[in-house]
């Protein structure tokens, strides 16, 4: 018999550029906020899950699972690395969730943890190419800026979206970022600045893009037996998937439609007994301005090609209600690639508590969408609210 | 001589190239539709990308990624 699976508390450091600051510290930070959060003693933690994505190239240290245990006290814990891409942590998430489920564990500490900051922008871009294979596309040139600029160029050519929708995507979320003291960015663009910042990979331009930060974020996952015996602020997880999209440009069929999104959406709302019409605050995948429309599609909050539309003010048949990435999203509070996950799961359960500075009002069910390379390793989460 | 042909799905300019492609910055990449159905990308020869829906062949070459041409008629 599977139990139900409970977000027992949250932590995260600050999201920005943080120097100095080291991998295992803000790991640490992050864990002993959520441990504390969740009320839960930490002895009771059977594992730790640690999603990082570059720490080996961008810092050269590794092995960040027993690490990080051992400066948080833990001493009998399973603890290992967990690496999808940008989708680290979530996925690392989704282990633990399944962990739990099964009866296997009854508290797992799940960690998300980078530095990006303070290399040079080529190192960054090599780095985070590593996540693009590098036998086919690699050797081609491809970045991400580059796989989401010719996703961009196509949906206008597609869907007619036009360069002032998208930018609507990075002024909204600029705006909420400036309402979320963890966020990098706290200040507003405007769309003029948007579409006057230097081009990054046509049509994209430097403010459609998420900034690189540094950062952690940290999730008790528990059963309702232990988040009842302590009183932890719990929040229920209606849905926790893990799906495999295309793992190459050339193999989508159609590179404005988001497979891996799709199926994992699809999937999530079917476990949790829930549509996307009854999400009402969502934390979606936002690396580019762009990206935000192509997942609010592929989400099922709108149809294909009413996105663009929809950001810029339209109304929508099928979800009139969900307030999309209150955080700022990856492109204002910022993308530490492998704490995202865990990071967009932290504000979502701070909603879902009804405590968040820019709160949905009477919010019930949150959506995470974190996806790691071309899409190809997609999470979703759906959290239900216990007030 | 002439060993692939197909259709513009999408195009980017790479301006901020990782590290092993500085040297060609600003360079154009495209995303082809061969006739097979098979998807490439391509360079191309020229600095502003052809329009989505362009024809373009590439020729036979050493180089792991194939360099396009905008078909002539």
């Amino acid at each position: 018999m599977s139990t139900n699976v409970y977000v027992a508390g949250v932590g995260s450091t600050k999201f920005g550029v943080l120097p100095g600051r080291n991998l295992q510290g803000l790991a640490a930070e992050a864990a002993r906020a959520a441990l504390v959060d969740s009320n839960i003693p930490s002895a009771r933690i059977g594992c730790v899950f640690v999603g990082n994505f570059v720490g080996g190239i961008m810092t050269g240290q590794e092995l960040l699972g027993p690490i990080v245990a051992a400066d948080l006290g833990l001493s009998n814990v399973a603890a290992i690395k967990i690496e999808a891409a940008c989708a680290s942590s979530s996925a690392a998430a989704r282990i633990g969730h399944d962990l739990i489920r099964a009866g296997a564990e009854d508290a797992v500490l799940v960690i998300g943890v980078e530095r990006l900051t303070g290399a040079p922008r080529d190192a960054l871009t090599s780095a985070m190419t590593a996540a693009i294979d590098q036998g086919t596309e690699g050797v081609a040139g491809l970045t991400f800026p580059g796989f989401w600029g010719m996703v961009m160029a196509r949906h206008m050519h597609l869907y007619g979206t036009t360069r002032e929708q998208v930018a609507a995507v990075t002024v909204k979320n600029r705006k909420f970022g400036v309402g979320n003291p963890l966020a990098q960015f706290q200040k507003l663009v405007t769309p003029d600045e948007v579409l006057a910042s230097p081009p990054i990979s046509d049509p994209i331009r430097r403010y459609d893009c998420c900034p690189a930060t540094d950062g952690a974020a940290a999730l008790v996952l528990t059963n309702e037996t232990l988040a009842k015996q302590y009183g932890s602020p719990a929040v229920r997880i209606a849905a926790s998937v893990l799906i495999n999209g295309p793992a190459r440009i050339t193999d989508y069929d159609e590179i404005t439609t988001h497979d891996g999104t799709v199926r994992a959406a699809i999937r999530a709302y079917e476990i949790a007994g829930v549509g996307p019409e009854d999400i009402d605050v969502a934390e979606l995948h936002d690396c580019f301005s762009v990206a935000e429309i192509v997942d609010s599609e592929d989400l099922g909050f709108f149809a294909k090609g009413e996105g663009g539309p929809a950001v810029a003010g339209a109304p929508s048949a099928r979800n009139s209600k969900v307030v999309i990435n209150p955080s700022g999203g990856l492109l204002s509070k910022g993308h530490p690639t492998g704490a995202t996950g865990c990071g967009q799961i932290y504000e979502v359960v701070m909603q879902l508590r009804g405590r968040h500075p820019n709160q949905v009002p009477n919010a019930r069910f949150g959506l995470t969408h974190n996806g790691g390379g071309t899409a190809a390793a997609v999470t979703v989460h759906i959290l239900e609210t216990s007030r | 001589m002439t060993v692939m042909q197909g259709t513009v799905q999408s195009h980017t300019v790479i301006r901020v190239p990782d590290k092993a492609h500085a040297a060609m910055a600003p360079f154009v990449l495209l995303l082809v539709e061969l006739a097979n159905g098979k998807r490439v990308l391509g360079h191309f020869h020229g600095a502003s990308p052809p329009a989505i829906g362009s024809r373009v062949t590439a020729d036979a070459s050493e180089q792991a990624t194939p360099v396009f041409r905008e078909e002539t008629q």
